[in-house]
Formats: structure tokens, sequence, C-alpha cells
């Protein structure tokens, strides 16, 4: 593994440019811990000054300082996108994996299921769930939500990756050799699906994220801990814009705007890698 | 009458239509760090003449199919021509058609060149219908009315048993007999100096492989063309081939009539390639090869099939044997074969 | 034990296609019916072109696709009725299938070793005696191979005719009573086809395995074949002894099949070999 990230280092600029973003983004993140600042205070420094050499960032509007509240709110955001990610990959894997390979009724009822899930209108689900629940709306309840949300498109994909798999014939060498179907999912399947479950947990994060973003910045969620849409939420609020507060707002975007770039990059890069395809093709010279 | 389009050049009637030199064309790649140098043709130089039916024979990695592509001019990395030349009669100049420039080679495509490719489909476009196909590539070169054009399509697929309804039609509408049929008619109908045919009848069944290949030499024999015939099928060259070239490990070993190599062959591998064909009628036990052709990013040093032949010499694994015409019109690059042939 | 190994009576199988507007019916397989002893280990081979049927009828014998109508019984067990997955695997442990391209039949992306090991941990009973290295090394070397040679090896590492190999010692670590091979030697390299073919005779003999042989190539059905039969579009057309159905064919087919397979004899009778010709095309234009 560690072969291959060097590799993928020294080699492969799109990797670079990835791991340094993704890198600073996890480091500011990491941060937060070090924090002096509580982050659900208010009014701990002084209010609206600009990026200098005590403030960073500078502060904001409601008298926190933008550098710290920052690193509390990229951190929140990215356990929140890699929880959505972890979730709906793994339910879109059970279910495209289970339902291409047995086909039959099981394909049938699962994938009715999924092209309902597919048709879900999003955002006003969501917004309706948090009109119900409101106070009890956390970020994690919100988190399970998105990922019983998201996993549909992606099952379908895995789905035909799996039933053009079982036509192959060293799917009944496996089970001439003695393999159960779970066997024969997780041992010779996995391997082949692992890219589109990497590129699009990519795509998912990007996914979750903004969207936990467009909810925060209406007010939909649990808007006192902080997240990168909560601050943006504030920051509209308190009306920075046209209070000239603009590292109040800017900060937190190229914060996103880099851990959007940063992992696209990643998933490019590795997909290149990871494919069975091209890494097959790397093996053989021809004849 | 077709209309005559060449630009300036007499064919010599002694030059031979197709002459390859020393021709050597690797695949060089280098990701992640490694770089590999695969010698897929190293060396290789022989002549088509002119109306013969020239048979390459050779098995998996013996490189046949990397040359007949650097032959054609699809030469593109990780492909590289890295040494040699590939003359052709009608386009002597440029040592190869990758040299050439683009004007140059639409030119003598299909015209002088033209190619009989493994499947069908890779001709003929699967969205249109097959006049289509034609008209692309046929009709810039022959020219005149398209009225004359379409007759001379009709009564060139008549040659080939082909209905002229066919022409309406998609290639997926038609039987793998019938496509091949119709790509061998898109490959003849300019009458073209040389055709390059790539296993043209693999993936075809016993009964209609015969036909393709009857006609194959049929129409070879009608217009004059002459055909580098690339397989790996014994049995096809003994059909249709004049002349038979064995390829093993990107080398020519052996080269001679075909009749000749099925009656004598001299190089140790042809000779067991020969030998092992199981025939009907025959029960003979057969014994196989031993071993398997080398890895042509790291080939053996000296004469590549020196592991697994039975008269392998001190000499075999240092120098690379040259290729001597031992019997009369009968080449052989083999050391044990070449000294015991010297008085 | 029952005296037949496999018998397989009027087999028909018939595949629909189409949505619910136009369906098209396909007869792949029609009213087949064979027998192969159980004493008598035998090869028998089944001849045909694309489309005759002969992959379809060795998918039904592998229990791989259910036919249509007809019965196949193998040891006197009726194979429909195979539910449970206790009773496929002791089917699967006496009945291996041999593909026909050598690097489809292995994943890529995995070891070669792990499928070895796997048949025979899951046919075989624990022997105290016999290690599983012993195991699949006494199989390697039973087809010329070694696990030396094969261990820490992915399929893209070694030949075509290797690889088969390796997918026959595969087949051999569950110690079946009956080999499926469809067109085992088809996608290898001719001078490595015979030593495979050799290979199978020795399964014959020496181990006492029946091999049904599907293929499409007449010469290495003469070669190694015992009993013949030979399908055209779904039905059987001739059967019988090879020798007796390849040297002097009956049924029109075939007679066909027989003259179109290329044999190597045609290049030394001249009335068939081409000779170069001089151009005639100045007097064409």
């Amino acid at each position: 593994m560690t072969a291959i990230l060097r590799d993928l280092l020294r080699h492969n600029t799109e990797f670079r440019t990835g791991a340094v973003l993704v890198g600073i983004v996890l480091l500011l993140s990491a941060m937060a811990s070090f924090s002096p600042y509580p982050p659900q205070d208010v009014f701990v420094v002084p209010p609206d000054v600009p990026p200098s050499l005590t403030y960073w960032f500078g502060t904001t509007s409601r008298g926190q300082d933008v550098f710290w509240q920052l690193s509390f709110a990229i951190r929140n955001t990215l356990l929140f996108g890699c929880t959505v990610a972890l979730i709906s990959r793994l339910l879109a894997l059970v279910i495209g994996l289970l339902s291409g390979y047995r086909g039959g009724w099981i394909d049938r009822a699962l994938m009715s299921v999924n092209d309902t899930f597919i048709v879900i209108p999003l955002l006003p689900i969501l917004v309706l769930f948090y009109f119900v629940m409101r106070d009890r709306m956390s970020w994690l309840l919100l988190a399970s939500i998105m990922a019983c949300l998201g996993w549909a498109y992606d099952a379908r994909l895995i789905r035909s990756v799996a039933m053009s798999l079982k036509a192959r014939e060293f799917t009944q060498s496996s089970l001439f050799s003695g393999m159960s179907t779970r066997e024969i999912l997780v041992q010779e399947h996995l391997p082949y699906v692992m890219p589109i479950v990497f590129s699009t947990s990519m795509n998912n994060m990007v996914w979750s994220i903004g969207l936990e973003v467009t909810l925060a910045v209406l007010g939909f969620t649990d808007i006192n801990t902080p997240t990168i849409g909560g601050m943006i939420y504030w920051a509209n609020q308190h009306t920075a814009m046209v209070a000239g507060v603009w590292w109040w707002i800017a900060f937190p975007t190229i914060a996103v705007i880099m851990t959007f770039i940063g992992l696209f990059l990643l998933a490019v890069s590795m997909n290149d890698y990871i494919d069975p395809r091209s890494r097959l093709h790397s093996f053989g010279g021809a004849s | 009458m077709l209309a005559e389009t060449t630009q300036g050049y007499l064919p010599d009637e002694a030059l031979p239509i197709l002459s390859v030199h020393d021709l050597q064309a690797h695949f060089r790649t280098d990701r992640f760090g490694v770089k590999r140098d695969v010698k897929a043709v190293d060396g290789i130089s022989f002549a088509v003449r002119r109306g013969e039916i020239y048979g390459l024979a050779g098995e998996s990695s013996s490189g046949k199919t990397t040359l007949i592509k650097t032959i054609a001019g699809a030469v593109r990395p990780p492909l590289e021509v890295v040494g040699g030349r590939v003359d052709f009669a009608f386009l002597p100049s440029y040592g190869g058609l990758h040299r050439a420039p683009a004007a140059e080679v639409a030119r003598i495509r299909w015209r002088h060149l033209s190619y009989i490719m493994q499947g069908s489909m890779n001709v003929l476009n699967p969205l249109r219908r097959l006049w289509a196909s034609f008209v692309d590539f046929a009709y810039p070169h022959i020219g005149g009315s398209r009225k004359q054009f379409e007759q001379e399509v009709v009564a060139h697929l008549a040659r080939l048993r082909l209905d002229p309804s066919v022409l309406a039609a998609y290639p997926h509408e038609l039987s793998g007999g019938m496509r091949q049929r119709a790509t061998i008619a898109l490959a003849t109908i300019c009458r073209p100096d040389l055709i390059l045919a790539d296993e043209p009848t693999n993936a075809l069944d016993v009964v209609v492989q015969k036909e393709v290949l009857g006609m194959i030499s049929g129409i070879q024999r009608e217009i004059g063309s002459s055909v580098l015939l690339v397989t790996h099928d014994l049995g096809v060259h003994a059909h249709v081939t004049g002349r038979l070239g064995i390829m093993y490990a990107g080398r020519l070993i052996e080269e001679a009539a075909t009749a000749e190599i099925f009656r004598n062959p001299l190089h140790p591998y042809t000779r067991h390639l020969i030998s092992s064909l199981p025939r009907i009628g025959d029960d003979v036990p057969r014994q196989g090869l031993e071993g398997a052709p080398p890895n042509l990013a790291d080939p053996p040093p000296g004469c590549r099939f020196h592991p697994r032949c039975p008269l392998a010499m001190e000499i075999c694994r240092c120098q690379v044997p040259a290729t001597l015409e031992t019997a009369p019109a009968h080449r052989v690059a083999c050391f044990a074969v070449n000294r015991s042939a010297q008085p | 034990m029952s005296e037949l190994l496999l018998d397989v009576s009027q087999v028909s199988k018939t595949f629909t296609r189409g949505g619910l507007l136009s369906r098209q019916r396909i007869v792949a397989v029609d009213d087949v019916s064979f027998q192969l002893d159980a004493r008598r280990p035998e090869i028998f081979a089944i001849i045909g072109e694309s489309g005759s049927g002969k992959t379809t009828l060795s998918r039904m014998i592998l229990n791989v696709e259910t036919p249509s109508s007809g019965k196949l019984l193998f040891d006197g067990t009726d194979l429909a009725a195979i539910r449970t997955s206790a009773s496929r695997m002791s089917f699967m442990q006496k009945v291996q299938p041999i593909f026909q391209n050598p690097f489809e039949s292995f994943n890529p992306l995995r070891r070669l070793e792990r499928y070895l090991f796997m048949t025979q941990r899951r046919f075989i009973a624990a022997d105290q005696r016999v290690t599983p290295e012993m195991a699949v090394d006494a199989a390697l070397h039973k087809v010329g191979l070694s696990l030396k040679e094969v261990s820490r090896r992915y399929p893209h590492e070694l030949s075509g005719g290797q690889l088969q190999r390796v997918a026959i010692a595969r087949a051999l670590l569950a110690n079946p009573k009956l080999i499926v091979a469809d067109e085992p030697v088809s996608m290898i390299d001719a001078s490595l086809r015979i030593s495979i073919v050799n290979l199978f005779k020795t399964l014959r003999d020496d181990l006492g395995i029946s091999i049904i042989y599907v293929t499409h190539d007449l010469a290495t059905a003469y070669y190694i074949s015992d009993r013949i039969m030979i399908m055209q579009k779904g039905n059987v057309v001739e059967s019988g002894d090879a020798r007796t159905v390849l040297k002097a064919p009956q049924h029109p087919y075939s007679r066909q099949l027989r003259e179109a397979a290329l044999l190597p004899e045609a290049a030394t009778d001249l009335s068939v070999s081409m000779t170069h010709l001089t151009s005639p095309r100045a007097s064409e234009r």
C-alpha cells in the first residue's frame, strides 16, 4: 500500500496536488483540538477585526475568531461527509452486489426499492424532516438520512458491474472451487467494484457537503454546532458582505473549495491506478 | 473503365511489391517509474513479390500482429519503430507508412494498399449501411459517375457471390461469413497492389472459412494483387499461400515455399510445429514442445529459441543466428542447420 | 453406484428472447440423448459449429443451465433434484469444468494458487498424512507443473498453455469422475496444443476420469476421442465410434465438416497450392 502511495506521489502531478490540498484541509481540522476558544462561545474576541497578525483570518460579527471557528467547522463538515459516504457506500455495495449476482426476484425487489429512492426529491424531503424533527435534528441524524437517500444511483452502477462479472468464466471457476456466494462477492468481485466505490465516495462526499452547506445556509440544521454552512448562515444573518466583513465568508468558501478540488484530484488520479483494466494494461507487453 | 489516378511513378515489374528490411519495432512504456522495452519485432527482413500470396505464421507473442501493424502504418505510442525500413513499390521513398505525409497515405490507402482485418466489424461502420462504406472508402479512388460506380460495385460483389441487396443492409444484419466477404469486396474493389490480411477467417465456422479462403485466392488470382496473410493457423497457410515465413519471438526463423516448409522443415521449431499437428486418419502419438514462448520484455540472449531447442549449442546462447539461404529459396536462421548444410 | 455415469435423455433447451410485444423462441438443443458408462472411462467428443448447441448442452451437464425438457442423471442423481448446497457441493466434486479461455478462467487480480488450495480444502476431507501443499503439488505434477513454478503467480505471468494446465490441475484436485472441457485448446498455440490434448489421454488412461470434449476441431477430436457426437443447430446429426465416423462420415453435414477441415496435407498437394503469377495488370486496365 505504501509503495503505491509513494509511486503516486512521485510520478503523478494530480495526486500530488490533491494530496497537498487535502493535507492542508486536514491539518486545519486537526488544529481544532488546540483551539483556545470553545466553539459555541460568542463574543470572546473583539468583533469585525480584519485579518491581522493577532487574528489570522479576522473575527466575525459575533466576536469569534474566524481561524479557530473554521478549524472546527471544517472538521465537522468533513466528518459529516465521511459518515454519509461510508454509510451510503456500504448500502450501495451490499444491495448492488447481491442484486447483480443473484438476479431473479431478489434483483427485481431490490431494484424497485432502489428506483423509488432515486425518484425521491432530496431537498423537499430534507426540509420536511427538519420541520418535523427540528430541535432533535443532530448532525448524525442528518447524516443517516442523507446516506439513506444517497445510495441509489451507485447501487445500480455496482449492480451492472456485478452482472457482467457473473457472466465471466472465473466466477464459474470460483463456484466449482467450492466458494459460497458471500465469498465470491467479497473475494472475487469486490476488487473490480472498488474503483467505482472509491470514486463515487469522493463524489458522494462532495454532494453531501454541498447539500449540508445549502441546508445550513438556509438555516435548516443545527446552527450552533459550527459547520461551513453554519458559518455562512451566520455571516448572512449579519449581512457580512454588505457590512464589509468579507473574511467571514471568504475563508470558509476557500476551505470548502480546496476540499472539493483536493478530493476530486485524488479520486481521479487514484482511479487510474486502482482500476483493474488499466492496471492489467500496465502489466502486459503486447505481442 | 476505371480511371487511373496514380501520380507520377512507373511500376517496375522486377521490384517486389513490399520489401521489409531489418525492421525493429518496440513497445516502450514508462509507468510509475518502471521502464519496459518489449522487443516485439526485432530485425525482420523479407519481401513479397508481385502476384503472390505470402504467409506469415507465428503463435502468440511471436510479434506477427505488431509486424503487420507496423507495415500498415498503425504506429502509435507506446509502439515505436526503432530501426529498419518498410518499402512499397508504390511508395518507395519514406521507409515506412508512418513516416509518409498524410496526403500520400490517403492516396495509397484502398487504392494500392488495403486491409482485411481480423474482425469485420473493425472495418465496417455499424451505424451505416454497407453502401455507405463503399462510397466512403472506394469512390474517392475510383471516381466516375455514381451510377457507374454502383455498377462496378455490384459486379464486384457478384465475384464474391454476394447479392446486391446486401448493400442496403447494416453490418449486424449479415452473418459473419457474409460480413467478411463484404470486407474482402471492400478491400479488393480498387484492385490494390497489396492486401494485408490479418487472421481473416479467425472467427468463422470451419465450412464458411473454407469458402472465404477460396474467395480470397480466387479474387487474388483474378485481379493480380499480392497478399500478405498473417495467421497462426497452419492449415490456412497450407491451403492458400505460396510462400511461408515462420516467426518466433519477434524474428523470422524460416522462409520457403509453403509446400517445401511442410515437406521439409529445417528449423527445429518448425519441425516440431509441423510434426505436432494431428491429422485425421493418422493415429501416431505426438509430442508437444516443452516450455513456452519467451517474454519479449526480457528475451533470452542469442537465439531466442535456444531454451527449448533440442539442438542448442554453446554459440546459440551468445550470438543471434543469421538468416542464410540454406537450400534454394529456403532461408533458415539456425546455427545447427546452417552449419550442417555447409560443406 | 449405478451403471451409467451420465445419462442424458431427450434433453431440449429453448431460449425465449424479447419483451412483451415480440418474443423469439430459439431452440438451442433439441432432443439430445447419450450415455456414458461408469465402468469404462472414455473421452466423448461433442462436435459442432457455433450455434450447434454444444456449449448449451455442456452447461446443462454442468448443472449451470436447466433443461426445458428431458432429464439428466449423473451417477443416478437427477440434476433437477439438486437443490441444497450440500448436494450441490457433492455434485461439483464429481463433475468439474475446463473453459475455453485460460486467461478468463482465473480472476486476473488474484493469485492462482488460491483456487488450487480452495478446491483442495473444500472438496477433499482432511487427511493427516497429506498436507494441502503436498496435494496441490501432486496435482500440478500430474499436469507437468510444480507448486514452486505456480506459487505467488498471477494469471498474466503464465502462458495460455500453462494456465490451461493449472485449470486442469484445479479440476483434478476435486478428484472428479467427469471433466467437461469446452473448447479447451482452441485458444492455445498450436505447439502447446498437443501436450494438453495428450494430457487428457493420460487422465483417462491413468486416472480413470471420463472427459466430455466439446470442440469444433476434427483433428484433435480424432486424435483422442473414443466416441463422438456431431451436432448441427441443436440436433444430433451423427454419432458413434470416433475413428469410424471421422474416417467415413455418413451424414451430409458430417461430410461437409470433414471436407472443410483445413489439413496440412493440402500444402504438399500441388493441385491446391498457389504458385506465384506474373502481373496481368497491364491487360486489365
